[in-house]
């Protein structure tokens, strides 16, 4: 069998980001944290990025920094990746944005719409547009990044699935 | 002994009593053999953690969350799958095994008085064999995907670190088969307490 049609599901971690080609699926799980899918859909390259927090501050000069750990890292980061698999440019890529929800009610402060918020304005300032975006609530999300497509499947506890 | 190795070997004493006391406890009110094992003391990237977690399929589990706050304060996480957790709830309430048939504020309230019950047997280890002072808060529970309510539990200790020491243990009630996991995460000042105990050895 030829080697790169075999499709692989790869698993994207908190505080990660992985990039791939089609016919490959990038799976994910978010709580409070945001999932960030960006796709080019000549290349039919893209990546997922699961960030906990919105802006990585003074952390950026700690030791063992992780980048995919901060939205204003971690976006950049994700471009970077995917440049070093595809010729597409930031503004060849759209993006889809999950998760954000507010898992834990006793905390007061929510995460989760800072790091939508965050993210938005980020993009924004790359010129990547937002074609889709499922966020917030109070549950779990399960996404998967089809690279044939460029089609989400998100699945949040408790409903049907939701393609976007 | 390297102070790494002294620490460990501290967290793994202290597991192993809070988890022999925590089984005798649970053994007691439901009136079965709990025996509970302690599968992992280790440091681990949140990432790797987090990925192992996501990679395995959708469980639907209910989990409380509880803080051990005091002089070493702790994270802890019990959670169970939703199937398992209404035999709990009849175990629990002392009735037949079949009779809960869907997760309401029975079972819920079970998985809640589980988390009590487990994390007081530790804060309780704490304070007789180690005498540092903790008490647990009231639990949060949470019913939702099993990678959701362990990302949401690594997120709280994970802000400002991307490594994590966590002791994981798997129990097992003898004659349901029911099978639980419950966590334990040091936070702030807890691992200085667990090198102060591991130099008292």
């Amino acid at each position: 069998m030829d080697q790169t049609t075999v499709k692989k599901e790869i698993i994207v971690g908190m505080a990660d980001l992985k990039v791939s080609k089609a016919p490959d699926i990038i799976t994910t799980s978010l709580g409070s944290c945001i999932g960030v899918c960006l796709y080019s859909p000549t290349q039919k390259v893209g990546g997922i990025l699961h960030l906990m927090m919105a802006y990585a501050g003074p952390a950026a000069q700690r030791e063992g920094f992780k980048k995919a750990k901060f939205a204003d890292t971690g976006i950049p980061e994700l471009i970077h990746q995917l440049q070093a698999i595809n010729s597409s440019g930031p503004k060849d890529y759209v993006a889809k944005i999950f998760g954000g929800g507010k898992i834990l009610h006793g905390i007061v402060r929510n995460i989760g719409a800072d790091n939508e918020s965050a993210v938005r304005s980020i993009l924004k300032d790359l010129g990547i547009r937002i074609v889709a975006a499922r966020t917030g609530g109070g549950k779990g999300y399960r996404i998967s990044l089809n690279l044939d497509t460029g089609k989400v499947s998100c699945r949040i506890f408790g409903a049907e699935s939701e393609e976007f | 002994m390297t102070d790494r190795l002294k620490v460990d070997k501290a967290l793994k004493l202290i597991a192993k009593l809070s988890i022999d006391k925590s089984s005798q406890v649970l053994s007691k009110m439901i009136k079965s053999g709990a025996r509970i094992d302690l599968e992992n003391v280790c440091v681990v990237d949140i990432t790797e953690a987090t990925e192992k977690v996501i990679g395995q399929s959708d469980q639907e589990v209910v989990g409380a969350f509880i803080d051990l706050v005091g002089d070493a304060p702790f994270k802890f996480l019990f959670y169970v799958n939703v199937a398992d957790s209404l035999v709990l709830t009849d175990l629990i309430l002392k009735r037949e095994i079949g009779m809960t048939k869907i997760f309401d504020v029975y079972a819920q309230s079970a998985v809640q008085e589980m988390g009590n019950i487990l994390s007081s047997a530790i804060s309780n280890v704490f304070s007789s064999d180690f005498q540092i002072s903790m008490a647990p808060t009231p639990p949060t529970v949470i019913n939702d995907y099993a990678s959701t309510v362990f990302t949401e539990y690594i997120m709280s200790v994970a802000v400002d670190k991307n490594e994590i020491l966590i002791i994981e243990s798997v129990f097992n009630i003898v004659a349901t088969n029911i099978g639980c996991r419950m966590f334990i995460l040091p936070v702030g000042e807890s691992e200085k307490i667990l090198s102060y105990v591991a130099s008292t050895m």
